[in-house]
């Protein structure tokens, strides 16, 4: 933290400068670019989960009207992914989903595209697929990728095998030693929850032209130089070739952390000279949604009477869809959500990524989190009840605190979640039966979540300019959190001294602005926030130095403030940060800072964990959340009677823009918990491609979420903060099914809590799942101990 | 055949397909992409405009059926210098994210408060079952909503 500061001169509710554009409608997201003189493309899709590609016709597509280019697989043959290359952007010769881009067509207009992709002829012969975790597991399944061991490793040290895209494993100590002990009960459950769709309201879309030999590309992500690097990968050339640029987005969730449509643009501007738009289509978004992977989970625990959990043990078996795309690294997160929260004697976790012939999944708000947050609770609130005790009290006693070690060996700083715990007890009350007058059966739950920031490097430079302003180049991007607009511009203001309107944030262009990993998991306040005020200091350095000069005394008397350079102690006595940069300027030439920030590299203990991208985490954030709700045992309906949220935000830079995060995530997280569901039919298609069918929460199914913001938590950003806008979801899903659990007196298994669930789980007929492909023995669900 | 409509009080002549929904003429024809194309089934209301001052979601309305029509988009609906008052809560209240549905809640809301000055919260609620958000939780917007029965700025 940069010592010359106040952090509490940071904190303000700063509105959005975007709000008035686009509240009159002016904003120009990507969707609303593309001029006339643009070619319009579309993508023919797979309309079948496998199958073998014998013969790919164009020539009649070709010479249809208005047809300039066709791309197939030989046009952009490159393989990427995160761990493994085994991506392709078109079929070659087999489809491993329904949706696969086979060709894409690029025409004077969209009518004439749509016509040609469906004049494209495609020979195939169907293949078996396997659409669900289990059928992948089974003896005898088809490999979805026979070629496995030949793909490129990107990142090494994980094991793979058939239908297993990546294997990540967690042991710290004896859990055999733990489930032996005489003295520990042995409570054991699964758990299942389907996919997310992220629903995000503009959907992916790029622009494409090929300019003096390079590749511009304009596009609604949340990653440029993910876009920028797998464009340049799978076309073949160098990625200085390519340039990103990103306007406002409209929405992300996560749905926008991987390259999407970028590349068929690139290629087909390649091929025709022109510029080249495309968009999915709302049928398109939904079908391939890169949602919130389904996940199944199998968790033991070995307790002793007074609630030490002696060792623990768990599989998680994530559905990647037909390529590994993010699963492969959100593997990674299960040992610090599933084997976070709470005090272990010992653990062993192991992440299972599954291919199946279905459409690939992504990145999420609160990623792998959400669900193993929903598992993790309820096996405790189930842990809690074999022993008898109260659930509140059993986590004030076994929460993570400081000096506590966690599932990778990592030494915590810092208590958190206890006083958390506390907070809420204070706010809320203790738990008690209620009986609602209208025989509704009432429910409450209180949850705990640890989420972590996995920081990363980001860079930013600052132009000082001769009004005194300051302009901001990164890589970031507003995608509707509010880091563009607010907390970026709060924080360079406070280092520098001047109003936060006076700093001008310039949106990513991967040719201005440093690498970046990319607006995600609640980086980027604290990542380019830190970049940003590494930048700061040496922008401050040589004002400094200059004011230091005109005003005769030494830097250390000098600070920044309102605009103006002053001297400790006698106020008025300086001089504006103006006339010092002028004078800086006429000595040195314009002022300009640059920095960058990457992880402090939190150890972890050597040996524990093995296909992690990180071993221990550099951020935790938690949450604690408690929910009231009714169970109309008729109907099945759970009405949610209050929400309430306790959230680590470190420092509240701007305390009414993480409300409105607070709200909204907590609302997405009430969709997942109660309404969304997506189902696979037999064809591996969802059966929900539009708004119709695939229910989001509307006005009429929310309420107002109560917050306390809980500030001082250890934390490596800048000015003390932490991400706030991933964590709002994480407990949600826990939280409602705890609670719904306590209504009904019977255990919660399966996500959403859908009427027809919530019945069967009130007559005791919910599927006690207990998953045939997934071992009651650890080391039978792993590639590296099985 | 030439369809006539008068968009924000100026008049525009449309050739193309009558059976174009009003959406696509207003983004694609005339440029005006303030009205958002989202889940085209009548769901999401970010498409939504007025015609003839009844709220119409323009994803459903083919343009052939519109002859003669007077047509506001958000386009015309508040100034840079100026917004209107359902804007200016929005803006003051600091509920925007993303920024797509609101120009459909702007046209909603906008229209509501004409026939219903002193709203109550359920009122408030039950009129954006049509404007869908993703992103906000929606309970902000409806606080910032209800700060105009307050100030009693619309009448």
């Amino acid at each position: 933290m940069a010592k010359h500061v106040d952090p509490n001169d940071a904190v303000m509710n700063l509105p959005r400068r975007d709000a008035r554009d686009k509240l009159l409608g002016r904003t120009k997201y990507t969707i609303d670019e593309g001029g006339s003189g643009d070619l319009h493309a579309v993508l023919l899709r797979a309309e079948v989960p496998s199958a073998k590609v014998k013969k790919i016709d164009l020539s009649v597509a070709r010479v249809m009207p208005g047809v300039k280019a066709i791309a197939t697989y030989d046009d952009a043959p490159g393989l990427h992914g995160l761990g493994i290359a085994d991506t392709p952007i078109f079929v070659k010769d087999v489809i491993r989903y329904h949706g696969e881009p086979i060709a894409a067509v690029a025409a004077t207009t969209l009518a004439q595209a749509r016509e040609a992709a469906k004049a494209i002829g495609v020979v195939l012969e169907e293949q078996g697929a396997v659409l669900t975790m289990s059928e992948a597991f089974a003896d005898d399944a088809a490999l979805i990728h026979p070629d496995w061991a030949d793909y490129e490793i990107i990142f090494e040290g994980a094991e793979r095998q058939g239908n297993i895209a990546w294997e990540a494993t967690v042991v710290r100590g004896d859990t055999d030693e733990a489930f032996s002990r005489s003295d520990v009960t042995i409570v054991e459950g699964c758990y299942s929850v389907g996919r997310q769709s992220h629903v995000s309201y503009e959907p992916r879309v790029a622009l494409a032209s090929y300019v003096d030999g390079r590749f511009h590309i304009q596009t609604s992500t949340q990653v440029p130089w993910t876009v920028r690097h797998v464009v340049a990968k799978v076309l073949g050339v160098p990625d200085s070739h390519v340039r990103v640029t990103v306007p406002a987005v409209g929405g992300g969730f996560g749905l926008k952390f991987d390259c999407s449509l970028e590349p068929y643009a690139a290629v087909l501007a390649r091929m025709t000279g022109r510029s080249v738009s495309i968009a999915n289509t709302r049928q398109e978004e939904q079908m391939t949604c890169l949602c919130r992977e389904n996940a199944e989970i199998r968790i033991r625990s070995a307790v002793t009477a007074d609630g030490e959990i002696a060792g623990r043990e768990a599989t998680v078996l994530m559905d990647a869809g037909a390529y590994g795309g993010e699963q492969v690294f959100l593997s990674t997160m299960t040992a610090h959500t599933l084997g976070g929260n709470y005090k272990l004697g010992s653990i062993k976790l192991s992440s299972l990524v599954v291919y199946t012939n279905t459409p690939p999944n992504g990145a999420f708000r609160a990623c792998n989190g959400v669900y193993n947050t929903f598992a993790l609770e309820q096996h405790t609130d189930e842990i809690c009840k074999v022993l008898g005790m109260d659930p509140v009290e059993f986590r004030r006693k076994t929460v993570l605190g400081k000096g506590d070690i966690g599932a990778t060996g990592q030494i915590f700083e810092g208590d958190v979640l206890k006083p958390m715990l506390d907070t809420a007890t204070k706010n809320y009350g203790a738990h008690e039966n209620k009986a609602l007058p209208d025989g509704r059966l009432y429910g409450r739950s209180t949850t705990v979540g640890t989420w972590f920031i996995y920081v990363g490097s980001s860079s930013a430079t600052i132009n000082l300019n001769s009004d005194g302003s300051a302009t901001l180049v990164t890589s970031g991007v507003e995608i509707g959190q509010g880091t563009m607009v607010q907390a970026l511009p709060q924080i360079v203001a406070t280092n520098l001294g001047i109003h936060p309107d006076d700093v001008i944030v310039k949106t990513a262009d991967t040719d201005a602005s440093g690498r970046d990993l990319g607006v995600g998991g609640g980086r980027t306040t604290v990542s380019v926030g830190a970049a940003s005020e590494a930048a700061c200091a040496e922008v401050r350095k040589k004002l400094v130095a200059t004011a230091s000069q005109l005003l005769q005394t030494k830097p250390d008397n000098l600070f920044l403030s309102k605009g103006r350079v002053e001297i400790k102690g006698k106020p008025g006595s300086g001089m504006t940060i103006q006339a010092v940069a002028a004078q800086a300027e006429a000595d040195f030439g314009p002022v300009s800072g640059s920095g960058s920030f990457t992880n402090p590299g939190i150890l972890a203990k050597p040996g524990c964990s093995a296909g992690h991208f990180i071993d221990a985490i550099d951020m935790p954030v938690h949450a604690v959340h408690d929910c009231e709700l009714a169970v109309d045992p008729e109907t099945g309906h759970v009405e949610i009677l209050s929400y309430r949220v306790i959230q680590d935000v470190g420092r509240a830079l701007n305390p009414r823009a993480i409300h409105g995060q607070i709200q909204g995530g907590v609302v997405q997280g009430l969709g997942y918990a109660l309404q969304e569901e997506i189902t696979i039919n037999k064809n591996g298609a969802f059966d929900q491609q539009g708004f119709e069918t695939y229910r989001i929460p509307t006005a009429l199914d929310v309420l107002p979420v109560e917050f306390v913001l809980h500030e001082g938590a250890p934390s490596c950003g800048p000015l003390g903060v932490k991400g706030a806008g991933e964590i709002p979801i994480l407990n949600v899903g826990a939280a409602v099914a705890c609670a719904v659990a306590n209504a009904t007196g019977q255990p919660v298994h399966q996500l959403p809590l859908t009427p027809p669930r919530v019945l069967q789980v009130l007559e005791g007929k919910d599927e006690i799942l207990n998953f045939p492909h997934i071992s009651h023995v650890w080391k039978d669900n792993t590639i590296r101990f099985g | 055949m030439t369809i006539r409509l008068k968009i924000n009080g100026e008049n525009f002549d449309y050739h193309g397909d009558s059976r174009a929904s009003l959406l696509e003429v207003l983004r694609e024809t005339f440029r005006l992409t303030g009205s958002k194309s989202v889940c085209c089934e009548g769901f999401c209301g970010a498409c939504i405009v007025h015609i003839n001052g009844e709220l119409v979601a323009s994803c459903l309305k083919p343009v052939g059926v519109l002859e003669g029509m007077e047509i506001t988009t958000i386009e015309g609906v508040g100034s840079i210098e100026k917004l209107n008052p359902i804007q200016q809560a929005l803006e003051d209240h600091d509920v925007v994210q993303c920024g797509m549905c609101f120009p459909g809640m702007v046209m909603t809301f906008t229209s509501f408060f004409k026939s219903n000055p002193n709203p109550t919260r359920d009122d408030v609620k039950a009129a954006m079952s049509g404007n869908i958000c993703r992103c906000t939780g929606y309970e902000r917007i409806v606080d910032a909503l209800l700060s105009i029965q307050m100030k009693g700025e619309v009448t």
